[in-house]
């Protein structure tokens, strides 16, 4: 199966900013991603975790041991994730390459994951974690690549958030 | 055996050691017991100490990695358990305080006062090498051996702790990053590439 562009820019951006250690809790989407991470990036490690807060906890280990982190996650993980990024990524400075599958906004037939997704931006916002949208496919590999840099730079955690409808066209 | 006296036998056991403790009473112990710039000092995030230690552990396999949990916070992240007895890290050493209470918030009973058994919890999660120990002998023989990843539920007395830690986040880890000789190139600066003539 062909990796779709904004899969395949999605590992490339996160390559291209230094982190060779991706931390996820699994997602449709995300699938691509992964599968393309296993094929063609073999100096990065995947971790899977049971939950998205504990994916943000192993991410603060590994910047205390001296890697770069990146953390996948669907935008319905969010929720599970804030006191993992209020209290404990924020308040010590420990950046993390959060990359977002996002759920609930334009294409969702789920009713149950609109109230979070319809959020995530707000939510970002409210506990002040700089976001960006990957607007287009062939955007995937720059907006990645720049949070990434700007996150492990400044010390913060950085957002990436990949809409439906850049993930699930055909 | 008293929480204080199980605190000082890690911190006498791990040498240089890092040690990752949680929140409220285990970091205040570990401060009292001894303020060491390879002690890190969470200050939220409960549930999280020992996803911290795994992620370290993972970072740096040349590190034996101690994290010092409460019975309390790691009933909140249970799933750690799983993700350690999948990924298996030889470094690691997860050590529960269990007071069976939640002794930072006023000593309301935890599920390990009714039975709860997270030594049992994390064998049924793949991981082998795990205890329950009741007395300093006992804890520093189960810490004696290197091997892992392991862990060890130490049933301890509440003791009302004597001393805080520092309360200033960015401080801990950028000593702590120091001191395990990974320091963050922001806080000590680094060399300039070099144009070639």
């Amino acid at each position: 199966m062909k990796t779709p562009v904004w899969a395949a820019g999605v590992c490339e951006g996160v390559h291209a900013a230094g982190s060779r250690d991706v931390i996820y809790v699994p997602d449709n989407p995300l699938s691509h991603v992964l599968r393309e991470f296993e094929e063609r990036y073999r100096d990065i490690r995947l971790t899977l975790a049971t939950r998205e807060e504990e994916a943000f906890g192993i991410a603060a280990g590994l910047y205390l041991g001296g890697r770069l982190p990146a953390v996948m996650l669907q935008s319905s993980g969010l929720g599970n994730s804030l006191n993992a990024l209020t209290s404990l990524l924020t308040p010590y400075q420990i950046p993390v390459l959060t990359i977002v599958s996002m759920r609930g906004d334009e294409g969702e037939w789920n009713a149950a994951q609109v109230p979070m997704g319809r959020a995530v931006r707000s939510i970002f916002e409210a506990i002040d974690v700089p976001h960006a949208t990957v607007e287009r496919a062939d955007e995937a590999a720059d907006t990645v690549r720049l949070v990434g840099k700007t996150a492990f730079g400044t010390r913060r955690v950085g957002a990436c958030l990949l809409p439906r409808r850049v993930t699930t066209a055909s | 055996m008293n929480r204080i006296e199980a605190t000082r036998a890690i911190v006498e056991l791990a040498g240089q050691a890092p040690i990752i403790a949680s929140l409220g009473h285990p970091a205040y112990d570990l401060f009292a017991a001894a303020d060491r710039p390879e002690n890190f000092y969470t200050w939220g995030s409960m549930g999280l100490a020992s996803s911290i230690g795994l992620g370290l552990a993972m970072a740096r396999p040349d590190l034996r990695v101690f994290v010092l949990d409460g019975d309390g916070s790691l009933l909140m992240n249970l799933g750690s358990l799983a993700t350690i007895g999948l990924l298996q890290p030889a470094n690691l050493v997860l050590v529960v305080m269990d007071n069976e209470e939640y002794a930072t918030t006023g000593g309301q009973q935890t599920p390990t006062a009714h039975g709860a058994d997270l030594d049992a919890a994390a064998r049924a999660m793949s991981v082998a090498r795990t205890a329950t120990v009741r007395s300093v002998d006992e804890l520093k023989r189960e810490l004696g051996t290197s091997g892992g990843p392991q862990v060890v539920v130490a049933k301890v007395a509440e003791s009302a702790p004597t001393a805080k830690p520092p309360l200033d986040c960015v401080f801990i880890k950028q000593r702590f990053m120091a001191a395990i000789h990974n320091p963050e190139p922001a806080t000590f600066g680094q060399p300039l590439p070099q144009s070639q003539p």
